[in-house]
């Protein structure tokens, strides 16, 4: 009984979401003259009580983003997603193929190329050796290339995820299949799911926070970020790391906070009094927009300010304030984790390299893009861990899949630049932090890098490890909509217990 | 041809036996129906006695042939056998009696309740035999269980330990924990479905109604292993469908031992099992971060007082009553405010004042939090003269104490510490100290710094 309801519920919001200007005057035609007709025969009474529109006022509608306790003690309670958007070479960063380098600028064997299809390459590509030098490092032994040097003197922090495979290989699906569980559009993005099952510690602050930089946002859009079926307030707010932080947060000169007060519980009492009458839990979610911006007024400029943090502070990380830049990015991810928010989602865009122009070349514009996040990304690790804060915010770094072993050959021409095509067989990520166990590789991967060859680990598995470590059973956090429960998981996902504490 | 005959009626017992129950039953309401001095039930009664008594003797005959051809052992169906005839025998006596004059026999509701009592521990022992000694109980809640002095038996699954697995041998320590949880319960010598017995070696041997069910060294061809990776819908899978199944490590396994010759002597570490597949039968005790005592929760009007009071009070998990409280939206929090966490000092076990207007006397109060594990202590007046209160913490775990004027000679108050694992000091001056080296706690006072590589301007 209780999904039918569930059910009706959802016709009705629907319903509500799709009315528009056009449907009323559609609805005066043939309603009008039947409200002219119904005094007539009915008296004053036209037969349509007050209703609340069926939808249960919980404490949880009116403060969506209060705090809840996760099923199961996790290990971590804040998560800080770096998404290197375009996909970054795991061949020139930490899958190191000395074999590759062997068969350098040699044919790719066909056994590779059989029944595959790629975005760009065709016909048979050259193989394309490593264009960086690899060492291993730390106490772990990690194998870091000379392109990420700083970074290579924090691996004993840090669990790699070797042999990651997807099934998309474009940036949009796979960017969507990455964030949200699904290559389509519609689903919930992980930073919606755990701020949904979790709520968030400061009230003063979203509670899911997403930051951009490279210049672009990611090619799937915001629905990277988006709530998909999960209420609207459960969307990642995305912050600009230049100039005001959120538009239009500031009040406009000659507004004192006292007049804004009363100017949001005005609207916000006939916002409850529509609500009332319409039941759109939309409306709901504007009434919390508007008390949660009010009171984000005083806090977010604080937490987005980077200016007053110490001199060695901004040595460490290689942040320059008033710039829009990974560094200044993750120094506001720390930032906001400190200050209890709980996802931080950055997205860096500018990792396609497919070899087209300089920019775009393995052996120049990737290290270029390299030296931009190697510092930032390695004083973020260094700087949770000094404040203790590594003890329960989790750090996932990943891209959307990885890159082919073999130069890319577009339109079956020689490109005047290296560079690799899209590959989702195998690729790496990594992982650190809360429940994290320090050190730890995971996964195999063939001599050429073309695929996993042990210890495979699937988008949804990382999810699920995701999930766990927030205090989850990626198996029971679902949402029931249009008449199913669904799982961020979907119906997979293993947990990856070799990389967990 | 008619082989068929006694154990297909064997196969009615399920059902023959609802029908003595039933009737008796009937009769035995009618008895207790009927008002002192009145003859007018009488004929009902004699009547159900005696049909309830017919009923019994199928019933039991029925059982018999059971038994004979379905592979049940004496031991585990001899008293349901024996009250079994006695209720066919104490009916038949009720009828005599009721039957031998015309008026209501002496006694009759003290016999009536004795054949009911017959019956009911007859029924009980049969569904006993069905579905398993606890199948009544094992829904009883766990405190009822206990007061009633039962502990539930599960079969205990696989463990292996991590140090050195290889060694175990492979039929005594590995192959039979996994048969005696997924397969005993029907194979065992009381319940020998298909004739087979999977307890012992000698008995697997020996095989079932179907033959062997072992060939040593091709697992395709032993039963034992076959019947396992059948779809689920075969009717030859096994374990029943609606059966728990084996997890596909312990299936594995099997099959990697009966490869190997499926002999008693073979070790682990022969196969070609590797430590991934034994991951999910490791044993280990993962000692929860927080402390094991059981308090009583806060209750939720507590709660809701100090959410409106402005803390972040929440459950560490859905289970669980530890809580978690943190000012992190209540910065104005001071010494004088401690009182509003009173009420729930045996259940704080993460207490975060980062940034509140705190200063040292609190230190005391916050001594006498019993189960405290994690405090935050950050960018507050804390200067620790009064730090050695922390002592009396005896679950205090991670203590952070970034940018505070916590000085080294305070710090050495809680060396030797009974729990302390991790302290943070980060911004203090205990970032330029001498830091000793003896500390019984990881200390965490390091300014980080990342220093400059040429390669940090190299434009490509």
């Amino acid at each position: 009984m209780k999904q039918v309801e569930k059910l009706l519920n959802e016709l009705t919001q629907q319903k509500l979401e799709r009315q528009t200007r056009r449907h009323f005057l559609m609805d005066c035609v043939s309603k009008m003259g039947g409200l002219a007709l119904a005094p007539l025969m009915f008296g004053c009474d036209t037969g349509t009580a007050k209703k609340s529109g069926g939808l249960d006022l919980s404490q949880r509608d009116l403060n969506p983003l209060a705090p809840l306790p996760p099923p199961y003690g996790g290990k971590a309670k804040s998560i800080i997603y770096l998404h290197m958007a375009g996909a970054p070479s795991q061949l020139e960063l930490f899958d190191y193929k000395p074999e590759l380098a062997k068969y350098h600028n040699q044919p790719c064997p066909e056994s590779l190329l059989e029944g595959r299809k790629f975005a760009f390459i065709r016909g048979v590509p050259n193989l394309l050796g490593p264009q960086a030098n690899f060492a291993q490092h730390g106490e772990s032994g990690a194998w870091v290339s000379d392109f990420l040097p700083h970074f290579s003197k924090v691996v004993d922090e840090v669990a790699f995820l070797k042999a990651v495979h997807t099934d998309q290989f474009n940036h949009g699906p796979a960017q969507l299949f990455m964030q949200t569980g699904s290559p389509r559009l519609g689903r919930p993005s992980l930073g919606s799911w755990v701020t949904y099952g979790l709520g968030t510690e400061n009230q003063n602050l979203p509670g899911f926070v997403v930051l951009t930089s490279g210049g672009k946002t990611p090619d799937a859009g915001k629905s990277v970020w988006g709530s998909g079926f999960l209420p609207s307030v459960y969307q990642g707010v995305q912050c600009r790391s230049k100039g005001d932080p959120v538009l239009y947060l500031q009040d406009p000169d000659g507004m004192s906070r006292d007049m804004k007060k009363n100017l949001i519980s005005a609207i916000n009492t006939v916002n409850k009094e529509e609500f009332n009458n319409y039941g759109d839990p939309e409306i709901l979610a504007r009434i919390n927009q508007y008390e949660m911006a009010y009171r984000m007024q005083i806090e977010v400029p604080e937490v987005m300010n980077i200016n007053d943090e110490p001199e060695y502070i901004h040595d460490l990380y290689g942040t320059k304030p008033g710039t829009e830049s990974f560094a200044n990015n993750c120094l506001l991810a720390r930032k906001l984790v400190e200050k209890g928010v709980r996802f931080v989602q950055l997205y860096d865009w500018g990792w396609d390299t497919h070899g087209t122009d300089h920019d775009g070349s393995i052996d120049m514009g990737l290290r270029n893009k390299c030296r931009e996040i190697d510092r930032p990304m390695s004083a973020l690790l260094l700087d949770l861990k000094q404040r203790g804060l590594l003890e329960d915010t989790l750090v996932v770094w990943g891209g959307e899949f990885g890159r082919t072993p073999m130069q890319e050959n577009r339109e079956g021409k020689t490109q005047s630049f290296l560079g690799r095509d899209h590959h989702g067989d195998a690729f790496t990520m990594w992982m650190a932090g809360g429940g994290i166990k320090k050190g730890a590789s995971y996964g195999l991967t063939d001599d050429f890098g073309f695929s996993g060859i042990g210890e495979q680990v699937s988008v949804h598995d990382i999810h699920a490890t995701i999930l766990h470590l927030m205090g989850f059973d990626h198996e029971q956090f679902t949402y029931e909509f249009q008449g199913r429960p669904f799982r961020l998981t979907d119906v997979e996902g293993e947990l990856i217990r070799k990389i967990l504490a | 041809m008619i082989d068929f005959i006694l154990p297909l009626f064997g196969r009615f017992h399920p059902i023959l036996v609802h029908l003595p129950i039933g009737i008796l039953a009937f009769g035995i309401i009618l008895v207790f129906l009927s008002k002192k001095g009145s003859n007018q039930h009488l004929d009902a009664i004699r009547l159900a006695f005696l049909l309830g008594g017919i009923a019994a003797v199928l019933s039991s005959v029925s059982g018999f042939l059971q038994y004979q051809y379905e592979g049940f052992a004496w031991d585990t169906v001899q008293f349901h056998f024996i009250l079994g005839w006695s209720t066919v025998l104490a009916s038949f006596w009720l009828f005599y009696e009721v039957n031998k004059e015309s008026v209501f026999p002496k006694h009759l509701k003290w016999k009536s309740t004795g054949l009911f009592g017959l019956m009911l521990l007859t029924g009980h022992l049969g569904g006993n035999i069905t579905h398993g000694e606890e199948y009544l109980i094992e829904v009883l809640p766990p405190e009822v269980l206990e007061l009633m002095g039962v502990a539930l038996q599960a079969e205990q699954g696989l463990v292996i330990p991590e140090q050195g697995w290889e060694q175990l041998a492979y039929y005594d320590q590995v192959v039979q924990p996994i048969i005696n949880q997924n397969c005993k319960s029907c194979h065992n010598p009381q319940n020998l479905k298909g004739e087979l017995d999977l307890t012992s070696y000698e008995a697997l041997l020996k095989g079932g109604e179907g033959g062997s069910v072992l060939v040593a060294g091709n697992a395709g061809e032993s039963s034992l292993y076959a019947r396992l990776i059948l779809p689920k819908d075969d009717e030859d899978h096994m374990p029943p469908e609606e059966k728990r199944q084996p997890q596909k490590e312990a299936i594995e396994l099997i099959k990697a031992w009966i490869e190997l010759g499926g002999t008693t002597n073979s070790k682990l570490g022969e196969s070609n099992i590797s430590a991934e597949t034994l991951e999910p039968f490791f044993h280990r005790v993962e000692k929860p971060f927080y402390p094991e005592e059981i308090v009583e929760a806060a209750s939720a009007e507590t709660l809701d007082q100090l959410k409106f009071e402005g803390f972040f009070a929440e459950h560490v998990s859905e289970e669980s009553n530890w809580l978690l409280i943190s000012c992190i939206n209540f910065q104005d929090f001071n010494n004088q405010d401690w009182t509003k966490l009173t009420p729930i000092k045996n259940q704080i076990v993460y207490l975060d004042l980062t940034g509140t207007e705190i200063s040292d006397p609190i230190l005391d109060s916050i001594s006498s939090l019993p189960n405290l594990t994690v405090l935050k202590l950050n960018q507050t007046g804390i200067s620790g003269s009064t730090l050695a209160a922390l002592n009396s913490n005896q679950h205090l775990k991670n203590l952070y104490l970034n940018k505070t004027a916590i000085s080294i000679d305070q710090l050495n108050l809680l060396n030797n510490h009974p729990s302390l694992e991790k302290v943070f000091a980060f911004e203090t001056p205990l970032s330029e100290a001498e830091i000793p080296k003896d500390l019984s706690f990881y200390l965490e006072n390091d300014l980080y710094q990342l220093p400059p590589l040429p390669t940090d301007t190299i434009e490509y």
